[in-house]
Protein backbone atom coordinates (compact mmCIF):
# COMPACT_ATOMS: atom_id res chain seq x y z
CA UNK A 1 0.00 0.00 0.00
CA UNK A 2 1.40 3.36 -0.97
CA UNK A 3 0.30 6.85 -0.09
CA UNK A 4 -1.34 8.85 -2.87
CA UNK A 5 -1.66 12.61 -3.14
CA UNK A 6 -5.15 12.73 -1.68
CA UNK A 7 -4.03 10.56 1.25
CA UNK A 8 -1.45 13.24 1.97
CA UNK A 9 -4.15 15.94 1.65
CA UNK A 10 -6.19 14.16 4.30
CA UNK A 11 -3.14 13.64 6.48
CA UNK A 12 -2.42 17.37 6.21
CA UNK A 13 -6.06 18.26 6.97
CA UNK A 14 -6.09 15.92 9.96
CA UNK A 15 -2.90 17.45 11.36
CA UNK A 16 -4.13 21.02 10.74
CA UNK A 17 -7.50 20.14 12.30
CA UNK A 18 -5.86 18.58 15.34
CA UNK A 19 -3.66 21.66 15.73
CA UNK A 20 -6.69 24.00 15.49
CA UNK A 21 -8.50 21.90 18.13
CA UNK A 22 -5.49 22.03 20.42
CA UNK A 23 -5.22 25.81 20.06
CA UNK A 24 -8.92 26.43 20.72
CA UNK A 25 -9.63 23.93 23.44
CA UNK A 26 -6.40 22.19 24.38
CA UNK A 27 -6.15 18.42 24.75
CA UNK A 28 -9.81 17.82 25.73
CA UNK A 29 -10.97 19.10 22.30
CA UNK A 30 -8.32 17.02 20.49
CA UNK A 31 -9.51 13.99 22.46
CA UNK A 32 -13.14 14.78 21.52
CA UNK A 33 -12.14 14.83 17.83
CA UNK A 34 -10.27 11.54 18.17
CA UNK A 35 -13.18 9.90 19.97
CA UNK A 36 -15.61 11.06 17.27
CA UNK A 37 -13.37 9.72 14.49
CA UNK A 38 -13.07 6.35 16.23
CA UNK A 39 -16.84 6.21 16.75
CA UNK A 40 -17.50 7.03 13.09
CA UNK A 41 -15.04 4.37 11.92
CA UNK A 42 -16.78 1.74 14.06
CA UNK A 43 -20.14 2.90 12.67
CA UNK A 44 -18.99 2.88 9.05
CA UNK A 45 -16.84 -0.27 8.94
CA UNK A 46 -19.62 -2.92 8.97
CA UNK A 47 -21.59 -1.01 6.32
CA UNK A 48 -18.51 -0.49 4.17
CA UNK A 49 -17.75 -4.22 4.23
CA UNK A 50 -21.36 -4.94 3.28
CA UNK A 51 -21.26 -2.40 0.44
CA UNK A 52 -18.07 -3.83 -1.04
CA UNK A 53 -19.50 -7.35 -0.89
CA UNK A 54 -22.73 -6.11 -2.47
CA UNK A 55 -20.80 -4.59 -5.36
CA UNK A 56 -18.83 -7.80 -5.88
CA UNK A 57 -21.93 -10.01 -5.74
CA UNK A 58 -23.96 -7.77 -8.07
CA UNK A 59 -21.11 -7.94 -10.59
CA UNK A 60 -21.54 -11.77 -10.63
CA UNK A 61 -25.32 -11.61 -10.99
CA UNK A 62 -25.98 -9.04 -13.70
CA UNK A 63 -25.19 -9.80 -17.30
CA UNK A 64 -23.36 -7.17 -19.34
CA UNK A 65 -25.91 -7.24 -22.16
CA UNK A 66 -28.86 -6.72 -19.86
CA UNK A 67 -27.33 -3.79 -17.97
CA UNK A 68 -26.13 -2.23 -21.22
CA UNK A 69 -29.66 -2.50 -22.66
CA UNK A 70 -31.35 -1.14 -19.51
CA UNK A 71 -28.81 1.52 -18.49
CA UNK A 72 -26.49 1.95 -21.48
CA UNK A 73 -26.03 5.06 -23.61
CA UNK A 74 -28.99 4.08 -25.81
CA UNK A 75 -31.38 3.52 -22.90
CA UNK A 76 -32.95 6.98 -23.37
CA UNK A 77 -34.90 8.61 -20.54
CA UNK A 78 -36.18 5.26 -19.28
CA UNK A 79 -32.64 4.26 -18.37
CA UNK A 80 -32.20 7.49 -16.41
CA UNK A 81 -35.53 7.03 -14.58
CA UNK A 82 -34.65 3.45 -13.72
CA UNK A 83 -31.17 4.45 -12.49
CA UNK A 84 -32.63 7.30 -10.40
CA UNK A 85 -35.23 4.99 -8.83
CA UNK A 86 -32.52 2.45 -7.99
CA UNK A 87 -30.38 5.20 -6.47
CA UNK A 88 -33.24 6.48 -4.33
CA UNK A 89 -33.83 3.06 -2.73
CA UNK A 90 -30.16 2.07 -2.28
CA UNK A 91 -29.61 1.79 1.47
CA UNK A 92 -26.46 2.89 3.26
CA UNK A 93 -23.85 5.57 2.73
CA UNK A 94 -21.13 6.11 0.13
CA UNK A 95 -19.56 2.90 1.34
CA UNK A 96 -22.44 0.96 -0.26
CA UNK A 97 -23.36 3.17 -3.22
CA UNK A 98 -19.92 3.61 -4.81
CA UNK A 99 -19.08 -0.10 -4.99
CA UNK A 100 -22.50 -0.59 -6.63
CA UNK A 101 -21.87 2.25 -9.10
CA UNK A 102 -18.52 0.71 -9.93
CA UNK A 103 -20.14 -2.67 -10.57
CA UNK A 104 -22.79 -1.08 -12.83
CA UNK A 105 -20.10 0.82 -14.74
CA UNK A 106 -18.15 -2.38 -15.41
CA UNK A 107 -21.42 -4.07 -16.40
CA UNK A 108 -22.17 -1.53 -19.14
CA UNK A 109 -24.16 1.39 -17.68
CA UNK A 110 -23.33 4.75 -19.30
CA UNK A 111 -22.26 8.02 -17.66
CA UNK A 112 -25.80 9.43 -17.71
CA UNK A 113 -27.26 6.47 -15.82
CA UNK A 114 -24.38 6.35 -13.30
CA UNK A 115 -24.72 10.06 -12.56
CA UNK A 116 -28.53 9.88 -12.36
CA UNK A 117 -28.11 7.00 -9.90
CA UNK A 118 -25.58 8.84 -7.70
CA UNK A 119 -27.51 12.12 -7.78
CA UNK A 120 -30.74 10.38 -6.78
CA UNK A 121 -28.98 8.43 -4.05
CA UNK A 122 -27.40 11.58 -2.61
CA UNK A 123 -30.43 13.89 -2.98
CA UNK A 124 -33.57 11.80 -2.53
CA UNK A 125 -32.21 8.61 -0.94
CA UNK A 126 -35.00 7.16 1.19
CA UNK A 127 -32.60 5.71 3.72
CA UNK A 128 -30.97 9.02 4.59
CA UNK A 129 -34.30 10.81 4.55
CA UNK A 130 -35.86 8.43 7.09
CA UNK A 131 -32.83 8.01 9.34
CA UNK A 132 -31.51 11.58 9.37
CA UNK A 133 -33.54 14.29 7.66
CA UNK A 134 -37.06 13.67 9.01
CA UNK A 135 -35.95 13.39 12.66
CA UNK A 136 -33.67 16.43 12.47
CA UNK A 137 -35.40 18.87 10.13
CA UNK A 138 -39.05 17.82 10.26
CA UNK A 139 -41.74 16.83 7.75
CA UNK A 140 -42.40 20.27 6.29
CA UNK A 141 -38.81 21.10 5.38
CA UNK A 142 -38.12 17.59 4.10
CA UNK A 143 -41.20 17.72 1.87
CA UNK A 144 -40.18 21.02 0.27
CA UNK A 145 -36.61 19.89 -0.28
CA UNK A 146 -37.54 16.50 -1.74
CA UNK A 147 -40.22 17.95 -4.05
CA UNK A 148 -37.81 20.41 -5.65
CA UNK A 149 -35.10 17.72 -5.84
CA UNK A 150 -37.19 15.05 -7.64
CA UNK A 151 -36.33 16.18 -11.21
CA UNK A 152 -32.65 16.89 -10.49
CA UNK A 153 -31.24 13.33 -11.00
CA UNK A 154 -32.81 13.21 -14.49
CA UNK A 155 -31.49 16.71 -15.24
CA UNK A 156 -27.96 15.68 -14.16
CA UNK A 157 -28.18 12.45 -16.19
CA UNK A 158 -29.28 14.29 -19.34
CA UNK A 159 -26.48 16.85 -18.85
CA UNK A 160 -23.99 14.00 -18.42
CA UNK A 161 -25.05 12.42 -21.73
CA UNK A 162 -24.42 15.76 -23.48
CA UNK A 163 -21.22 16.74 -21.67
CA UNK A 164 -19.60 13.31 -21.94
CA UNK A 165 -19.30 13.87 -25.70
CA UNK A 166 -16.93 16.80 -25.21
CA UNK A 167 -13.28 15.65 -25.28
CA UNK A 168 -12.55 17.53 -22.04
CA UNK A 169 -15.08 15.54 -20.01
CA UNK A 170 -15.05 12.20 -21.85
CA UNK A 171 -15.09 9.16 -19.56
CA UNK A 172 -12.42 6.52 -19.39
CA UNK A 173 -13.41 3.10 -20.67
CA UNK A 174 -14.89 0.90 -17.96
CA UNK A 175 -12.30 -1.42 -16.41
CA UNK A 176 -12.59 -5.01 -17.60
CA UNK A 177 -14.24 -7.54 -15.28
CA UNK B 1 -28.91 3.03 12.43
CA UNK B 2 -28.95 -0.57 13.68
CA UNK B 3 -31.97 -1.27 11.45
CA UNK B 4 -30.08 0.08 8.43
CA UNK B 5 -27.12 -2.24 9.11
CA UNK B 6 -29.43 -5.24 9.46
CA UNK B 7 -31.22 -4.42 6.18
CA UNK B 8 -27.93 -3.98 4.33
CA UNK B 9 -26.49 -7.28 5.57
CA UNK B 10 -29.76 -9.05 4.78
CA UNK B 11 -29.40 -7.82 1.19
CA UNK B 12 -25.79 -9.07 1.12
CA UNK B 13 -26.95 -12.48 2.37
CA UNK B 14 -29.73 -12.66 -0.25
CA UNK B 15 -27.31 -11.74 -3.04
CA UNK B 16 -24.80 -14.31 -1.77
CA UNK B 17 -27.46 -17.03 -1.85
CA UNK B 18 -28.36 -16.06 -5.42
CA UNK B 19 -24.71 -16.11 -6.55
CA UNK B 20 -24.10 -19.42 -4.78
CA UNK B 21 -27.10 -20.98 -6.49
CA UNK B 22 -25.93 -19.85 -9.90
CA UNK B 23 -22.15 -20.20 -9.73
CA UNK B 24 -21.37 -22.06 -6.51
CA UNK B 25 -18.39 -21.32 -4.28
CA UNK B 26 -16.29 -20.12 -7.22
CA UNK B 27 -18.70 -17.25 -7.82
CA UNK B 28 -18.61 -16.28 -4.15
CA UNK B 29 -14.81 -16.28 -4.17
CA UNK B 30 -14.72 -14.12 -7.29
CA UNK B 31 -17.16 -11.66 -5.68
CA UNK B 32 -14.97 -11.53 -2.57
CA UNK B 33 -11.89 -10.80 -4.67
CA UNK B 34 -13.70 -7.94 -6.46
CA UNK B 35 -14.78 -6.53 -3.10
CA UNK B 36 -11.23 -6.63 -1.72
CA UNK B 37 -9.83 -5.01 -4.84
CA UNK B 38 -12.33 -2.13 -4.70
CA UNK B 39 -11.81 -1.77 -0.95
CA UNK B 40 -8.02 -1.64 -1.02
CA UNK B 41 -8.08 1.95 -2.25
CA UNK B 42 -9.94 2.97 0.93
CA UNK B 43 -7.84 1.32 3.60
CA UNK B 44 -5.53 4.28 4.32
CA UNK B 45 -7.82 6.98 3.00
CA UNK B 46 -10.88 6.34 5.09
CA UNK B 47 -9.36 6.53 8.60
CA UNK B 48 -7.48 9.70 7.63
CA UNK B 49 -10.62 11.24 6.11
CA UNK B 50 -12.71 10.52 9.21
CA UNK B 51 -9.98 11.94 11.42
CA UNK B 52 -9.74 15.14 9.37
CA UNK B 53 -13.53 15.65 9.33
CA UNK B 54 -13.89 15.02 13.06
CA UNK B 55 -11.18 17.53 14.00
CA UNK B 56 -12.46 20.18 11.60
CA UNK B 57 -16.05 19.84 12.81
CA UNK B 58 -14.88 20.70 16.35
CA UNK B 59 -13.48 24.09 15.30
CA UNK B 60 -15.38 25.40 12.23
CA UNK B 61 -17.59 28.40 13.13
CA UNK B 62 -20.72 27.27 11.30
CA UNK B 63 -23.18 29.29 13.40
CA UNK B 64 -21.45 32.50 12.26
CA UNK B 65 -22.91 31.79 8.84
CA UNK B 66 -26.56 32.20 9.82
CA UNK B 67 -26.94 35.99 9.31
CA UNK B 68 -25.60 35.64 5.75
CA UNK B 69 -28.15 33.05 4.62
CA UNK B 70 -31.41 34.38 6.09
CA UNK B 71 -34.78 34.09 4.30
CA UNK B 72 -34.27 37.53 2.71
CA UNK B 73 -30.81 36.75 1.34
CA UNK B 74 -32.21 35.52 -1.99
CA UNK B 75 -29.92 34.29 -4.75
CA UNK B 76 -26.74 35.49 -3.03
CA UNK B 77 -27.64 33.49 0.06
CA UNK B 78 -28.48 30.45 -2.07
CA UNK B 79 -25.12 30.63 -3.88
CA UNK B 80 -23.21 31.05 -0.63
CA UNK B 81 -25.11 28.22 1.05
CA UNK B 82 -24.45 25.91 -1.94
CA UNK B 83 -20.73 26.60 -1.69
CA UNK B 84 -20.57 26.12 2.07
CA UNK B 85 -22.60 22.92 1.78
CA UNK B 86 -20.15 21.53 -0.77
CA UNK B 87 -17.18 22.20 1.49
CA UNK B 88 -18.78 20.84 4.68
CA UNK B 89 -16.84 17.77 5.79
CA UNK B 90 -18.41 14.64 7.21
CA UNK B 91 -21.43 12.42 6.65
CA UNK B 92 -25.10 12.85 7.60
CA UNK B 93 -24.26 12.26 11.26
CA UNK B 94 -22.43 15.59 11.32
CA UNK B 95 -24.24 17.59 8.62
CA UNK B 96 -27.88 17.17 9.69
CA UNK B 97 -27.27 18.25 13.28
CA UNK B 98 -25.46 21.27 11.79
CA UNK B 99 -28.31 22.01 9.37
CA UNK B 100 -30.63 21.99 12.37
CA UNK B 101 -28.44 24.53 14.19
CA UNK B 102 -28.43 26.79 11.14
CA UNK B 103 -32.19 26.43 10.52
CA UNK B 104 -33.09 27.14 14.15
CA UNK B 105 -30.64 30.04 14.10
CA UNK B 106 -32.85 31.72 11.49
CA UNK B 107 -31.56 30.77 8.04
CA UNK B 108 -34.11 30.60 5.19
CA UNK B 109 -35.68 27.37 3.92
CA UNK B 110 -34.47 27.93 0.30
CA UNK B 111 -30.96 28.60 1.58
CA UNK B 112 -30.89 25.46 3.76
CA UNK B 113 -32.24 23.50 0.80
CA UNK B 114 -29.32 24.80 -1.28
CA UNK B 115 -26.92 23.98 1.58
CA UNK B 116 -28.10 20.38 1.87
CA UNK B 117 -28.18 19.97 -1.92
CA UNK B 118 -24.65 21.38 -2.21
CA UNK B 119 -23.47 19.10 0.56
CA UNK B 120 -25.26 16.12 -1.07
CA UNK B 121 -23.95 16.50 -4.62
CA UNK B 122 -20.50 18.09 -4.17
CA UNK B 123 -19.47 16.52 -0.86
CA UNK B 124 -15.79 17.21 -1.39
CA UNK B 125 -15.05 14.91 1.49
CA UNK B 126 -16.95 11.99 -0.07
CA UNK B 127 -15.30 12.67 -3.44
CA UNK B 128 -11.81 12.41 -1.97
CA UNK B 129 -12.56 9.53 0.39
CA UNK B 130 -14.68 7.25 -1.84
CA UNK B 131 -15.47 8.50 -5.34
CA UNK B 132 -12.01 9.35 -6.69
CA UNK B 133 -10.33 6.14 -5.46
CA UNK B 134 -13.15 3.91 -6.76
CA UNK B 135 -14.31 5.67 -9.95
CA UNK B 136 -11.31 7.81 -10.99
CA UNK B 137 -10.95 11.57 -11.47
CA UNK B 138 -12.42 11.71 -15.00
CA UNK B 139 -15.76 10.44 -13.69
CA UNK B 140 -15.58 12.85 -10.75
CA UNK B 141 -14.95 15.76 -13.15
CA UNK B 142 -17.91 14.85 -15.35
CA UNK B 143 -20.26 14.37 -12.40
CA UNK B 144 -19.26 17.67 -10.77
CA UNK B 145 -19.73 19.51 -14.08
CA UNK B 146 -23.26 18.10 -14.31
CA UNK B 147 -24.01 18.97 -10.67
CA UNK B 148 -22.81 22.58 -10.47
CA UNK B 149 -26.27 24.06 -11.14
CA UNK B 150 -28.27 21.61 -9.00
CA UNK B 151 -28.04 23.39 -5.60
CA UNK B 152 -29.03 26.70 -7.17
CA UNK B 153 -31.95 25.09 -9.04
CA UNK B 154 -33.08 23.42 -5.80
CA UNK B 155 -32.75 26.66 -3.82
CA UNK B 156 -34.73 28.70 -6.36
CA UNK B 157 -37.31 25.91 -6.61
CA UNK B 158 -37.74 25.91 -2.84
CA UNK B 159 -38.11 29.69 -2.87
CA UNK B 160 -40.92 29.44 -5.44
CA UNK B 161 -42.56 26.62 -3.49
CA UNK B 162 -42.42 28.51 -0.19
CA UNK B 163 -44.08 31.53 -1.82
CA UNK B 164 -46.79 29.35 -3.41
CA UNK B 165 -47.79 27.59 -0.20
CA UNK B 166 -46.89 29.64 2.85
Amino acid sequence: MRLKTSDLVFLGLAIAGAFACWQQGGWPLVRAGLAEAAGLLLLVAPQLAAGLLMGGLIARLVSHDRVAALLGSRSRIRGLLLAAAAGAITPGGPFTSFPIVHALWVAGADAGALIAYLTAWSLIGLNRMIVWELPFLGVEFTLVRVLVSLPLPILAGLLARVLVRSPLLAMNKAPAE
Amino acid sequence: MIAAVIVIWAIVAALAVAVNRREGVNGLQAAGRTALQTGRALMIRLPLALLAASFLMQVLPVAALVPLIGPQSGLTGILLASLVGGLMPGGPMTSFPLALVVLEGGAGVPQITALITGWSVFAIHRVLAYEAPIMGWRFVGLRLACSVILPVVAGLGAEALVILMP
